[in-house]
């Protein structure tokens, strides 16, 4: 047993000795945030990512985005990553802002939709320009924050579902029963994708959905989730749709255990370099591509064009402040050409063409 | 059958007799003595109704799919058994795991790098894991900080250091051996890796009974200061569970790249909570010095079970999270003695 005088943090520290030093580290770290205020103040914006993290393809593929276009303009390039703790991602936030006094441009994947508005509004505050993707509330406009909340960036979860759900109808013959996996209940991307799937089905009245099932949006619970599906349907499952990419790999794999991989067809959403090759080997049916290259240096650079004036955000219609992006949906026919263009090698984007890929402008629901 | 009023069996005699505080006080005693059987009985009662209700659960092929998604979870169980008999808690579940499937697929062919080390690598990967279990250990006894909070550091820098390696991407398994693992079926029974997790369970289940180290761990997890008054190297012991909880989790990392085909940082995401409550479910105080790894195969196969059933019953997905709490709560107030307990936390 360790003695008791070994407990480090039993140690008393006088109260003198402690007021002294909490003051120095409050000066210090005064002095520390006011010196580097100066230095960024003038000259080139500097531009932020906000995502969730690097531990993901998706957001990993983001972030060398917004690298790629921090260097065409010759900028300071920072990642913020919330590591899905709201809290943190706004407190981060702030602190950019406070850091280069607000001479710089914003692009963020809010962890939560309610944190865009303490987002845009400290950025307005600020004189900061920000774009934001996927996630905001309904009534929070950026024509309501003239010029510095430039646009919001979403993907139609409708369209994109029915998409993968026909090419998984394809892929069966048009007729036969599917299985489906969804993702987290309360997430929006998980309504609208189903939505689209059974926008699909309604339209193929041959194709039965024998069961919908939840998988969180991982690999593991759709691993399992299929191993018993293939229990309770057999062989009548022809087809199996899935709401990402990540459930659409647990999927393939658990058909792999069973010797039925590229027997039946599945499909998944996202565009992650796994489920690339998967369509690519005919594993996958379909797969559809965000392009998050593109989300990560164009929602940079939207915000970028209008804090340097090239473009004034007043003046643009609804649907270049509030707009869907166009996905890819990848099959057979188009995977090799992708994957050469993509994956291989670092995608070419056109860093002025702010609207090439507006679809339309986001549903008020 | 006849009925028997005319001729009372000496049986119902005698109980006739029998005081009615007497006969409460017998039936107490032998239901006291089937309490730590309690979960096991959840089991096969579980088993049936499912199997009544859908009579493919007991199909041959669904035992194997069972059984196969039982493999991880009870390997990572078996480890943190011990850390929770201790009266410990280990939160590095997901970190030490994302460790060493990002490791092992780095280590053996993949699509990433130009290693080609085979079964090297993947003992290289198990045993960084159980020196990162080791580390867990040193830290929680030498700075005498609880395990809660050095795992739960361990924890993130596990998925951090995995991101590093990988830089947030995602990393095939090419080996075609290590494959096998979940792909290959011995005589056509249950893939490799449900015969790894039993093995696991086989050198858990003798560590636990025949070896001096599986007596330390209940004594310490029963009082850890009369065991350390009684001579018992606590600290010592302390290290060694944390080891093995690293390896088995490096081990579970194998299975996983082996299942998926892939390493990656977050493959762990949602294994602690299933974990824990696999270990506890089977009957594994949480207080420690209580259960065992067999409890915890019971824990892990009930688990396992009810995943299984609820999607061959089919569940709707919005009732299945509020099935599963109350059949934990169920499971745990069964199997849990609290008469025993002086203090519910």
């Amino acid at each position: 047993m360790n003695p008791p005088n070994k407990d480090i943090s039993g140690i008393p520290i006088p109260r003198r000795t402690f007021i002294r030093r909490t003051a120095a580290l409050a000066g210090a770290t005064a002095v520390m945030s006011i010196a580097p205020r100066r230095a960024f103040a003038a000259g080139t914006p500097t531009v932020v990512n906000s995502i969730r993290s690097l531990s993901n393809p998706y957001h990993a593929t983001w972030n060398q985005g917004g690298q790629a276009f921090a260097k065409s303009i010759d900028a300071d390039y920072v990642t913020l990553v919330t590591e899905g703790d709201s809290e943190k991602g706004i407190a981060d936030i702030r602190a950019i802002l406070a850091k280069t006094g607000g001479n710089m441009v914003l692009n963020v994947d809010p962890n939560d939709s309610p944190d865009a508005r303490p987002i845009v509004e400290a950025c307005v505050k600020a004189g900061a320009y920000v774009t934001t993707q996927w996630n905001k509330p309904a009534d929070l406009h950026p024509w309501d924050f003239n010029p510095n909340y430039v646009a919001h960036i979403a993907f139609d979860g409708v369209t994109y579902g029915e998409d993968t759900g026909n090419a998984l109808i394809k892929a069966i013959g048009g007729s036969g029963g599917i299985v489906a996996l969804g993702g987290i209940l309360s997430n929006t991307p998980a309504i609208e994708r189903k939505t689209g799937l059974e926008k699909a089905l309604k339209a193929n009245p041959n194709v039965k959905l024998l069961d919908f099932q939840v998988a969180n949006w991982k690999s593991t619970e759709a691993f399992n989730i299929v191993s018993a599906w293939l229990t309770r349907f057999g062989d009548d499952i022809k087809g199996i749709w899935a709401a990402n990419d990540d459930m659409a790999v647990g999927t393939l794999e658990a058909l792999r255990a069973e010797k039925l991989a590229g027997k039946v067809p599945v499909t998944g959403i996202d565009g992650i370099k796994t489920a690339i090759e998967a369509v690519r080997a005919g594993e996958f049916a379909a797969t559809v591509s965000w392009d998050p290259y593109w989300q990560g240096s164009m929602g940079l650079s939207i915000a970028y064009a209008a804090k340097t004036g090239k473009i004034d955000p007043a003046k643009e219609p609804k649907e270049h402040r509030e707009f869907y992006g166009t996905g890819v949906l990848i099959t057979k026919e188009n995977a090799d050409e992708f994957y050469k263009t993509h994956i291989e090698s670092e995608p070419k984007i056109d860093f002025n063409d702010y609207w090439g890929r507006v679809t339309g402008q986001i549903r008020q629901s | 059958m006849e009925p028997q009023i005319g001729h009372p069996s000496a049986d119902s005699g005698t109980s006739q007799i029998r005081s009615p505080e007497r006969r409460d006080r017998n039936v107490k005693r032998s239901l006291g003595r089937l309490k730590p059987y309690a979960p096991f009985f959840a089991l096969i009662a579980l088993s049936l109704v499912i199997g009544t209700m859908n009579p493919r659960f007991f199909e041959f092929n669904n035992l194997i799919r069972v059984a196969n998604s039982a493999a991880i979870p009870l390997v990572l169980a078996l480890g943190m058994t011990f850390v929770i008999v201790l009266g410990s808690i280990d939160l590095s579940v997901e970190g030490v795991l994302a460790i060493g499937a990002v490791l092992i697929s780095l280590l053996v062919r993949n699509n990433g790098n130009a290693n080609d080390l085979g079964w090297f690598g993947v003992v290289l990967a198990i045993l960084a894991c159980g020196a990162i279990g080791c580390l867990n250990g040193v830290i929680h006894v030498g700075l005498r900080i609880p395990s809660f909070m050095v795992t739960l550091g361990m924890w993130f820098i596990g998925v951090g250091v995995a991101t590093l390696l990988l830089g947030g991407s995602t990393v095939r398994v090419l080996d075609k051996e290590i494959r096998s693992l979940a792909l290959d079926r011995p005589l056509g029974l249950f893939p490799i890796a449900v015969w790894v997790a039993l093995g696991a369970l086989g050198i858990t289940w003798v560590i636990e009974r025949r070896t001096r180290i599986g007596r330390y761990i209940y004594a310490i997890g029963g009082g850890e200061d009369l065991a350390a008054l009684s001579g018992i190297p606590v600290q010592r012991v302390k290290i060694i569970v944390f080891t093995i909880a690293g390896t088995l989790y490096g081990l579970g990392g194998l299975l996983a790249a082996a299942q998926l085909g892939q390493g990656n940082a977050l493959i762990g995401s949602g294994r602690l909570f299933s974990t824990v409550t696999a270990v506890v479910v089977g009957g594994t105080a949480l207080t420690g010095g209580e259960g065992g790894v067999l409890n915890t195969l019971v824990g892990v196969m009930i688990m396992a079970v009810l995943g299984n059933g609820m999607v061959l019953l089919g569940i709707s997905p919005d009732l299945q999270q509020g099935v599963q709490g109350i059949l934990i709560i169920v499971a745990v107030a069964l199997s849990l003695d609290r008469a025993r307990l002086k203090i519910v936390k």
